[in-house]
C-alpha cells in the first residue's frame, strides 16, 4: 500500500490465538432452560408494565425494572419477519454455501412481546404465519432445546 | 453549541485488503497526513481520540500500540469502540468542554487479518442467539430487510438498485474498494444469494484502511484554510434487534431529530445538499432516507425511485460510494463525515457533487443499526 516505505514483499504469517470464555447463562436463562427440559416455555414479565419477554430478559428497558415475574407462554406464535439462507457463516469465517437452503424466522410467541430467532421447518415462509415450537430436550447443546418452528396448520 | 468546531483536516488510506499494510502504517500515514495539513506536530496540544475494535485487532486495548503512529505519546489519548463518528462525538465533547481546541480522530481495522464474519456473530447474545449460529449481521439485516419490504411494499429491485447506484458512484472514488461503474439492478440481483432478499453486492464489503480528522475551535478553526462547521449533532441507542420493531431505523431517526434541532433544519430535503449515509446493507440506505427525514415513512422505495439521491438528483446520497463501496469497521462511519467535509470543501474530484453547502453525515454500530450518530456540516 502506499504508506510511502518500500520494505519489500512480507512472509504473511499467521499467528491463531484462540481465547476460551465460559460464559455463565445466568439465573434468568437458566430458568428457561430448565423450562425446556419439562417441554414448558417461560418468558419473564416485567412487574411494572407487564412486558414479557423470551427468551426472557433480566431488566425491562422501558422500566428500568428487574423482570422477577415469569409467565408460561403457549408453544404457538405468528412470524414477524424471516430469510431464506443460502449460506451460513464457515469456521473460517467466510460464507460457505449450504447444501439446502433453510428458513430463519423472528417469531413472536402468543403473550410475548420479543422475538425469537429460529429455524423453521420446511422451505416456505410468510410474514403473520402462525408456527408452532419444536422443543427437544434432549438436544446435544441445551441452546438448541427450543430447537426451532414448524408451520401450525 | 457553546463554541464553534469546525472539521479543519482530513485523511484517508486507499482502502483495500492487504494484510501486509499494518494497522501502524495505515494509521501513520492518516495521522502524519491530517497533522500536516494544518501545521501540527506532536508537540502541540491537542487531544487523540481513536476508534477500533480490541477484538478486530485480536488484542485487548487495542489502541496500546497505535500511540506511536496515531501521535498520541503524552496526549490524553483514549478509544471509543465503536463506530468512528462516536470517536468524533467524543472529540467534539473534548473541545466543547473547553479543555482543548484540538482533536485528532483515528478510525481503523484490517479486515484482511479477523475471519471475516465471525466477529459479528460475537454481537449476538451468548446465552441464546450467538451458540446457535444463526444469527449474523448478514442473515440479521436479512431479517431486518424482509420486516422493511413487509411492512411498506418496498421490493428487491429498489433495494439493488441502492447498491447499484453506489457501486457506480465508488467507481469515481479512487479510495473505493469495491466498485463497479455502470452497475445495474439486475447485476446485483443476479449476484451470489446469501440470505434472501440480501444477495453479495447489497452487503457493505469488509476491507483494511484508515481515516482520521482534525477538529478545532478558537484560534486554529478561525486560521483554517476552508473549515467544515458541525452545525449539529445526535446519536441514540436502540434495543438488541429482536426486542424491537425492525421495519425502521429508530436510533437514526432519534440522533436526526436531535442533530437538525441544533443545526436549525426544519425542511432535510430543501436544507440539505447532499448525505452520506453509513449502510452496511444496501435497504439500510432507504430506510436512512425515512429516518433523515428525506421522505416519509415506508417512502424511502419510492424516494430512490424518483431519483432524488443519485448524483444529479436534489439530494444525493453516497456519491462516494458509501460503505457498499468500503466497509472498514470503526472507520465507516467517520469517513462518511470526512466524505461529506470532503464535498462541502470542493475537494472531491471526479465524484465532487457541484453546490455543496450543508451536509448530512451518519454511523452505526450493533446488529441492524442499534446505535446511529447523526453529524450536520456546513461551509462558510
Ligand atoms: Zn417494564
Amino acid at each position: 500500500m502506499g504508506a510511502g516505505i518500500d520494505i519489500g514483499p512480507v512472509p504473511r504469517s499467521s499467528i491463531p490465538i484462540n481465547p476460551a470464555f465460559q460464559w455463565s447463562v445466568g439465573n434468568w436463562m437458566d430458568y428457561f432452560y430448565d423450562g425446556l427440559k419439562e417441554g414448558k416455555i417461560r418468558g419473564s414479565k416485567c412487574p411494572e408494565c407487564g412486558k414479557v419477554s423470551l427468551p426472557p430478559r433480566m431488566v425491562c428497558q422501558h422500566c428500568f425494572a428487574k423482570c422477577e415475574d415469569w409467565v408460561e407462554l403457549p408453544e404457538t406464535g405468528t412470524v414477524e419477519s424471516f430469510t431464506m439462507a443460502h449460506v451460513k457463516v464457515g469456521a473460517n469465517g467466510e460464507l460457505e454455501d449450504l447444501p439446502q437452503p433453510e428458513i430463519i424466522v423472528m417469531v413472536k410467541h402468543d403473550g410475548a412481546d420479543t422475538c425469537v430467532a429460529a429455524r423453521l421447518e420446511g422451505q416456505n415462509a410468510s410474514v403473520g404465519m402462525k408456527v408452532k415450537a419444536v422443543i427437544d430436550p434432549e438436544a446435544e447443546n441445551f441452546v438448541n432445546m427450543l430447537a426451532g418452528y414448524r408451520p401450525a396448520e | 453549541m457553546e463554541r464553534e468546531v469546525a472539521i479543519i483536516a482530513y485523511a484517508q488510506t486507499p482502502y483495500e485488503a492487504d494484510a501486509n499494510a499494518s494497522r501502524e502504517m495505515q494509521v501513520l500515514q492518516v495521522a502524519k497526513a491530517a497533522l500536516e495539513a494544518v501545521g501540527l506536530k506532536q508537540e502541540d496540544r491537542y487531544t487523540v481520540i481513536t476508534a477500533n475494535n480490541d477484538y478486530l485487532d485480536g488484542r485487548t486495548i487495542s489502541n496500546m500500540r497505535l500511540v506511536e503512529p496515531a501521535a498520541a505519546w503524552h496526549k490524553n489519548e483514549s478509544k471509543v469502540e465503536m463506530d468512528g463518528a462516536y470517536a468524533a462525538i467524543y472529540g467534539l465533547m473534548r473541545i466543547l468542554s473547553g479543555d482543548h481546541d484540538v482533536a485528532l480522530i483515528i478510525g481503523e481495522s484490517q479486515a484482511s487479518v479477523y475471519a471475516r464474519w465471525i466477529p459479528g456473530i460475537m454481537m449476538f447474545d451468548p446465552t441464546f442467539d450467538r451458540q446457535r449460529w444463526l444469527l449474523n449481521e448478514v442473515s440479521a439485516a436479512a431479517l431486518q430487510a424482509r420486516a422493511y419490504m413487509n411492512a411498506f411494499g418496498v421490493s428487491e429491485e429498489q433495494i439493488a438498485g441502492v447498491a447499484a447506484k453506489n457501486l457506480d458512484n465508488a467507481s469515481r472514488n479512487p479510495l473505493a474498494f469495491n466498485k463497479l461503474a455502470g452497475a445495474s439492478s439486475e447485476k446485483v440481483l443476479s449476484s451470489r444469494k446469501l440470505y434472501e432478499p440480501i444477495t453479495e453486492l447489497m452487503v457493505a464489503p469488509y476491507c483494511d484502511g484508515a481515516c482520521a480528522l482534525v477538529l478545532a475551535a478558537g484560534e486554529m478553526a478561525k486560521k483554517a484554510e476552508k473549515p467544515v462547521w458541525i452545525k449539529g449533532v445526535g446519536f441514540a441507542h436502540d434495543s438488541y434487534l429482536t426486542e424491537r420493531p425492525l421495519e425502521e431505523m429508530t436510533s437514526l431517526k432519534m440522533a436526526a431529530e436531535k442533530a437538525y434541532a441544533m443545526a436549525g433544519i426544519k425542511d432535510p430535503v430543501s436544507q440539505v445538499d447532499l448525505a452520506e449515509v453509513h449502510e452496511n446493507f444496501a435497504h439500510e440506505e432507504l430506510m436512512g432516507y425515512e429516518a433523515l427525514g428525506f421522505c416519509g415513512r415506508g417512502e424511502g422505495g419510492a424516494f430512490f425511485d424518483s431519483g432524488a439521491t443519485k448524483r444529479d438528483g436534489k439530494l444525493p446520497v453516497n456519491a462516494s460510494g458509501g460503505a457498499i463501496g468500503a466497509n472498514v469497521v470503526c472507520a465507516t462511519g467517520l469517513a462518511r463525515i470526512i466524505e461529506a467535509a470532503i464535498q462541502i470543501r470542493g475537494e472531491a474530484g471526479e465524484r465532487q457533487i457541484p453546490g455543496v453547502k450543508t451536509a448530512v453525515a451518519t454511523g452505526q454500530t450493533g446488529p441492524c443499526a442499534q446505535e446511529s450518530v447523526v453529524f450536520v456540516l456546513g461551509g462558510e
